[in-house]
């Protein structure tokens, strides 16, 4: 058995105990559940317990160290739901399957399916943790790990992109304090600038190395001068656009833009983006195209594997595309009065 | 005079080692000046109901409270060097300092045990990685809500990987707090749980008679009227020898900057800064 289906294969093991606990004795996900659960869902599953009870019994296993209390490996949500229950004065039990603690790796795997839920720029976590299962695993294969770790390609695509740069780079994604921390999404937006620099400035790359020009970037960054991290592709897109004599302009425009610090994106390159008519041709073909479909009436076709083969190659580029053009800043830091206890 | 008096040799003796201000005669006077005649009277009850804890009673609870954890875990199978502490904020405030105090005076190092920033996710991430299992202990002197300890902790155990057990020592916390770490699963190893009840300006509390205490929160609502209980409202009534924390009421603590009112115990951020 490969490396890595021998581990997954082995990450819970039960102990073969049903038990039935007390909420307080359950010790939820190390990430908050409040943040990761919808109010609606847990709002109809908290009124069935109230009814019915726990019916499905959670998956646990006991914590070093804690007698007599349990982690979750399966059950989040209605273990939220009987802590809740009991606040309002309701004692609700929790049958429980008792395993043993999951390995490190094991472990990391479970907590994927809770990051899956986490916006790209809270991504560098789930980078981390990502990196230790490749390397414990030495698997690097995306689609292998799309299996094991049940994150989207395109989410662990983001992941590798993170972990290409430099940890002291990585670590500036690190800061506790949002106002100062460089966001995950900046790393995955400015890599294609800088994999463009190398091949197209190979002058300045020689100067500052990549790590010179990230720098930069990262100095722009902090000085207002990239007001959105989405703006690195308004660079890609004014060179993918240039032709002739106006390649060589953008190319002095790209080589001052990293080199003059306050240089704002779009200050530099909406004169070689600004033609919004490519946005609205593609808007009007989307709805040409499903009117076409519409009036071809296709909803009792016979003969569709011909149909089938074609509308599958139009939704993995839709599917690309979408993925492509993902993307944004984090949420502005909200401003609140610390607590200073002593 | 008397009441003067009285207040003088009673915070002398029991905040003795005060350290952002010291408690002489002059300091307590000023205090005991601010309120009328009536209202002084309730000033030593005040005083009496302060729960101070001085520098060595922070050491030996803290001595204590570790070396009962670290036996524990040491028989549940986790040895001291797979015990992380971590601290919990800015160097130079209270966390550090206590886990300083505490390193030190257990002799941490010599045993194995791991220490680390709760603002170096990476050396908490690595560190985690290497072990797989064991304990983390967040170390402070206090917690009032609870809110800066859970945003610090929240943000850290996220980079952490494998199995570990989550405690907070802490001398002292309130109850408001506990609530919020037991909904984390980090479990509070303390000396004492500060309860609504047992903090006598607060509604809840039935330490003194009404009157009494009106007089006392009213003069809170003079220095600030909406948080005239300090941080929240907490109304918190234990001090440490290093300072007070901001749950404190304004009672004790007096305005910012010590203008127009000023403290007994300020906390060192309500004092005015020292012009060089």
């Amino acid at each position: 058995m490969p490396k890595a289906q021998e581990s997954v294969a082995s990450q819970v093991i039960p102990k073969g105990l049903l038990q039935n606990l007390l909420p307080e004795q359950v010790v939820p996900s190390k990430t908050n559940p409040r943040r990761l659960f919808d109010e609606r869902p847990l709002r109809d599953l908290r009124d069935n317990i109230r009814q019915h009870g726990v019916l499905v019994p959670i998956t646990v296993y006991p914590i070093k160290g804690q007698p007599d209390k349990y982690a979750i490996l399966d059950g989040e949500r209605r273990h939220r739901c009987c802590v809740d229950l009991q606040n309002e004065g309701l004692r609700v039990t929790l049958p429980a399957n008792i395993v043993e603690p999951p390995t490190k790796v094991a472990g990391l795997l479970y907590m994927f399916s809770i990051h899956g839920f986490r916006e790209a720029w809270e991504l560098m976590p789930t980078a981390l943790s990502l990196e230790t299962v490749m390397r414990d695993l030495g698997e690097r294969d995306n689609q292998k790990l799309v299996n094991l770790t049940g994150l989207s390609e395109p989410q662990i695509e983001r992941c590798k992109k993170l972990l290409k740069f430099p940890k002291k780079f990585q670590d500036l994604s690190l800061d506790p304090d949002p106002k100062t921390r460089i966001p995950s999404n900046f790393w995955i937006e400015a890599l294609p600038l800088l994999e463009l620099c190398e091949k197209i400035l190979p002058d300045l790359d020689a100067k500052l190395g990549r790590d010179g020009i990230t720098q930069k970037l990262v100095d722009k960054y902090r000085a207002g001068a990239i007001k959105s991290v989405i703006h690195f592709r308004r660079v890609m897109e004014a060179y993918e656009f240039a032709e002739g004599g106006r390649k060589k302009v953008v190319l002095d425009r790209i080589r001052s833009y990293i080199l003059q610090t306050g240089l704002e994106t779009r200050k530099a390159f909406d004169e070689f983006v600004m033609d919004n008519r490519r946005v609205q041709n593609a808007i009007a073909a989307c709805t040409n195209f499903v009117d076409d479909l519409r009036r071809y009436k296709l909803r009792y076709v016979a003969d569709k594997d011909e149909l089938f083969e074609a509308l599958s190659k139009v939704r993995s580029y839709v599917d690309y595309l979408m993925e492509r053009l993902k993307g944004s800043d984090p949420p502005a830091p909200m401003d609140e009065t610390p607590e200073k206890d002593s | 005079m008397f009441e003067k008096l009285r207040c003088f040799f009673s915070a002398r003796l029991r905040f003795r080692d005060y350290e952002p201000q010291p408690v002489t005669f002059g300091t307590v006077g000023r205090w005991v000046e601010q309120f009328n005649k009536t209202e002084r009277k309730n000033l030593p009850l005040l005083l009496k109901n302060i729960k101070y804890v001085t520098e060595a009673e922070t050491k030996n609870i803290l001595c204590e409270l570790n070396s009962n954890l670290v036996a524990r875990l040491k028989q549940d199978g986790i040895p001291p060097h797979r015990i992380i502490y971590v601290q919990v904020d800015d160097a130079g405030s209270s966390s550090p300092f206590m886990l300083g105090i505490l390193k030190n005076a257990a002799r941490l190092e010599r045993q194995g045990c791991k220490f680390v920033d709760s603002r170096d996710v990476r050396g908490l991430h690595d560190i985690t990685d290497k072990l797989e299992e064991g304990a983390i202990v967040y170390v402070d002197d206090f917690s009032g809500t609870g809110v800066q300890f859970c945003k610090s902790r929240d943000f850290a155990v996220e980079y952490t990987v494998g199995n570990f057990a989550e405690f907070f020592l802490v001398p002292y916390i309130c109850e408001e707090a506990v609530e919020k770490l037991r909904e984390r699963g980090v479990e509070p190893v303390t000396a004492g749980i500060h309860k609504i009840q047992d903090r006598m300006l607060r509604a809840e509390a039935s330490i003194v008679p009404d009157d009494v205490k009106k007089q006392l929160t009213g003069f809170c609502s003079k220095v600030d009227r909406k948080y005239g209980l300090g941080y929240r409202n907490l109304g918190s009534m234990i001090v440490f020898y290093r300072n007070a924390p901001n749950g404190v009421p304004l009672v004790i603590r007096g305005s910012q900057n010590q203008t127009p009112y000023v403290g007994i115990l300020p906390r060192t951020t309500d004092l005015p800064p020292l012009m060089g």
